[in-house]
């Protein structure tokens, strides 16, 4: 066999193989999907809108305006529930850490301190980043009466040139 | 000379066992997680923000099987020239979605090896990696070539 002929033969197999590795992964994650009692939908809507949707159809979610007027009277307490680290590396001026992911280490020392009637506004990053939504829920079941979630907190802030403490400053 | 022919030959061969297995071992691995927790998987694709939303569980629920097969293939060492490309390409976009992510600051988890968001985030490390193994499938999917269109077999 030429060589043109081996390399044409193998263009040929890569793109058979390939085709027959798409369809197999297809047809067993759709069918595990749908064995398996744990199955996610295969087609779902994503949205931080709907996740943050109370029961009587309220919102959590505050916009990025209205935090920030929050900010200016001084009148909320801004918690991040990213790590120690990012939160170190840089946050909203006054903000709290909180991390989610060893909540109960800062139970004493930060949750206990809160007023629970204060306007609270917990953030993290990322448009769909669950750290600041499952702090929300853990701190309105703790019987705090005015929390909020600002959605994409720190990036937004940032972008907008919000005042932030960060590790060189 | 034969018998430097010979030792270039056992390189090569050496050469690609290593990369086949090193890949299948990567790309195996990091299928289970994702495999086991779908649910968490779908949120790591969706914190990437680069899918429509109507695509998130279904990329959620077939790529980690694709992985799971292709590393299959190239530990059985079977529909090598396929797996290889697959291989290839499926690295080129994680290497790519890790750059655009890192360049927009993205604090998101990596969803590489493990599903749980909030865990792995996307550094420089992690752009050192995936590039590496980008370099390995690609050397894997050469040595595939080279093995299906010379005489020798290596």
């Amino acid at each position: 066999m030429t060589v043109s002929l081996r390399t044409g033969n193998h263009f040929t197999n890569t793109v058979r193989q390939t085709v027959f590795i798409l369809l197999i992964s297809v047809a067993i994650g759709a069918a595990v999907n749908l064995i398996r009692p744990d199955g996610i939908p295969f087609v779902e809507t994503w949205s931080m809108a709907d996740k943050l949707a109370t029961e009587n159809g309220d919102t959590m979610a505050i916009p990025l305006s209205e935090a920030a007027a929050l900010f200016e009277k001084d009148a909320a307490v801004f918690l991040d529930a990213r790590t120690q680290v990012e939160y170190d590396q840089g946050h909203i001026q006054g903000a709290v850490n909180l991390p989610w992911h060893e909540v109960d280490n800062y139970f004493e020392t930060v949750i206990m301190t809160l007023d629970p009637e204060a306007m609270t506004i917990t953030y993290c990053d990322g448009e769909a980043c669950p750290l600041s939504h499952d702090l929300a829920m853990l701190l309105k079941d703790l019987g705090f009466t005015r929390v909020k979630v600002l959605v994409n907190g720190w990036t937004l802030w940032k972008e907008h040139d919000l005042p932030v403490t960060t590790q060189s400053s | 000379m034969p018998q430097k022919k010979l030792s270039h030959d056992v390189i090569l061969t050496i050469g690609y066992h290593f990369t086949r297995l090193a890949m299948a071992g990567v790309f195996i691995y990091a299928s289970i997680d994702k495999i086991i927790h779908p649910d968490l998987f779908a949120e790591a694709v969706y914190n990437y923000q680069v899918l429509p939303g109507y695509l998130v569980n279904l990329t959620a629920l077939i790529l980690p099987w694709l992985e799971l097969i292709l590393g299959f293939c190239l530990l059985i060492n079977r529909w090598m020239a396929g797996a290889s490309a697959l291989a290839t390409g499926l690295m080129t976009l994680f290497v790519g979605l890790t750059l655009f992510n890192l360049a927009r600051g993205l604090d998101i988890s990596c969803g590489c090896f493990s599903a749980a968001p909030g865990e792995n985030p996307i550094t420089l490390l992690t752009l050192v990696r995936d590039i590496s193994f980008l370099i390995l499938s690609l050397g894997l999917a050469r040595l595939v070539f080279v093995k299906n269109t010379s005489r020798q077999l290596i």
